[in-house]
């Protein structure tokens, strides 16, 4: 199955390699899985920018040319839905766009930065447009495999993705669905026609 | 004025002289609780000392049961603690009664209903709902039977072994290896399950034609849930608690 075109769409900008990778890792750990592309300069991005629609540019800020302000708004305004998340050396505020400052030093606090960025402009977007209880693709997959019965390994292989991303994106249905047992995602696997009943091994 | 007074103090205790009529009043939640210690209505201005004293109920007890369901901040646990065991077992299994006679039967009765009236597209869902409940209702039997049967019995004997002072090797053995802390414990996942059953209906299911029968049936739920909440708070704060300690007296007295 496609699901390319129901992916969130995400930009990693950055210079070096290392830094680019960096922020995958982050994506990874917090369950996101999106259709991703990676500039190395201001221009790549300029361009991918005219070809496509992306929700999300995450941007390190030597990357853009001086003044840096004008700059991120030229990008902002050729998309309007496109959230913009900078990182810098946390000694500038580029006001009114999410910062992540390279001296974050707890593993932690730079997740939950991470986490907030997505989730919340998701949300924010969900509010707006369609039903907050709707699930991604990817969360979709995920729900089909817990319905009929897989454990969080078979997930994990089956999906290739680690058992974490797995474990997060069970967390996010059941938050988005309100529904905490396997029973009960079944019945609702079942009732969307995610899965068919004879399916179910148990 | 009397009215304005009961209107404005919603959430008093009931005590020894309130008219068992004004309980029913105050809170018609409670309907079930008190037909549970075996009080039937036509209970006329009679006051709740004078209706368990007709009815050899344990008024002290019935008060803190009435009390701690009508307002849930009160929940006086070492009060709870000290009646007997064997009331707050006889308590626990009269609920148990009404779960699997009254309550259980009468949602299977509402789903039931939904099926005969289901459109054919939904009756599918309609039957997904039915198993999902039959599941939890095999689930919950099996929890309280297995309560009936095996860990009440267990309470009664330490009690009598502490009367008697006859402890067999039996018991002992039970203590030690199959104690009460075992058992806490597995509410969790019918918790979970009723919860999520609540939730299919409200947001998931497609609209049923038999709406109001859908009504009743989560009404019923969420009267369940709550009930369900209440017993599991006696049963984990304050039974279990009595039980460890009696089992650490029978373990001291004998040595």
């Amino acid at each position: 199955m496609d699901n390319s075109k129901d992916k969130i769409h995400v930009i990693i900008a950055a210079r070096h390699i290392l830094y680019r990778l960096g922020i995958k890792t982050i994506l990874n750990v917090i369950g996101i899985e999106p259709e991703l592309i990676e500039a190395d300069s201001w221009d790549m991005i300029k361009s991918l920018q005219e070809k496509s629609d992306y929700e999300f540019v995450i941007i390190s800020e030597e990357i853009l040319p001086d003044p840096k302000l004008q700059h991120l708004e030229s990008l902002k305004c050729s998309d309007e839905n496109c959230s913009i998340m900078i990182i810098n050396d946390g000694s500038s505020e580029e006001a009114d766009y999410p910062c992540l400052s390279l001296d974050t030093e707890n593993k932690k606090d730079i997740i939950e930065r991470f986490q907030h960025f997505f989730f919340n402009n998701q949300s924010d977007e969900a509010n707006s447009t369609t039903d907050k209880s709707v699930l991604s693709f990817r969360e979709i997959d995920v729900l089909k495999a817990v319905a009929t019965g897989a454990s969080n390994k078979e997930i994990a292989d089956m999906l290739f993705i680690s058992i974490n991303t797995v474990i997060t994106h069970r967390k996010n249905i059941t938050e988005k669905l309100g529904i905490k047992t396997i029973a009960g995602l079944t019945v609702y696997a079942i009732m969307n026609k995610f899965i068919s009943p004879d399916e179910v091994t148990r | 004025m009397e009215l304005t007074s009961r209107l404005i103090n919603k959430d008093l205790l009931f005590s020894l002289n309130t008219q068992m009529a004004d309980v029913i009043h105050r809170n018609y939640g409670l309907i079930p609780i008190i037909s549970r210690f075996g009080i039937n209505f036509g209970f006329g201005n009679k006051t709740i000392y004078e209706v368990c004293a007709e009815n050899n109920i344990n008024v002290r007890f019935f008060l803190e049961i009435v009390n701690s369901f009508h307002n849930p901040q009160y929940f006086p646990k070492k009060q709870l603690q000290t009646f007997p065991s064997a009331l707050i077992i006889q308590y626990l299994s009269n609920t148990h009664k009404y779960y699997l006679k009254s309550k259980v039967p009468e949602i299977i009765g509402y789903i039931n209903k939904m099926k005969e009236l289901a459109s054919d597209d939904n009756l599918k869902n309609i039957e997904l709902i039915d198993n999902f409940f039959r599941e939890y209702k095999n689930e919950l039997e099996k929890h309280l039977a297995n309560e009936d049967s095996r860990v009440f019995p267990y309470i009664m004997s330490l009690e009598e072994a502490l009367e008697t002072m006859d402890f067999n090797a039996d018991l002992i053995d039970h203590i030690r290896n199959d104690s009460i802390e075992k058992y806490e414990r597995n509410h969790g996942n019918l918790e979970e399950k009723l919860s999520d059953l609540k939730n299919l209906l409200i947001k998931f299911l497609p609209p049923v034609v038999s709406t109001e029968i859908c009504q009743h049936l989560l009404t019923e739920l969420f009267r369940l849930e709550s009930d369900l909440e209440n017993h599991t708070r006696i049963e984990e704060k304050v039974l279990v608690p009595r039980v460890k300690l009696l089992e650490q007296k029978v373990l001291e007295s004998c040595g």
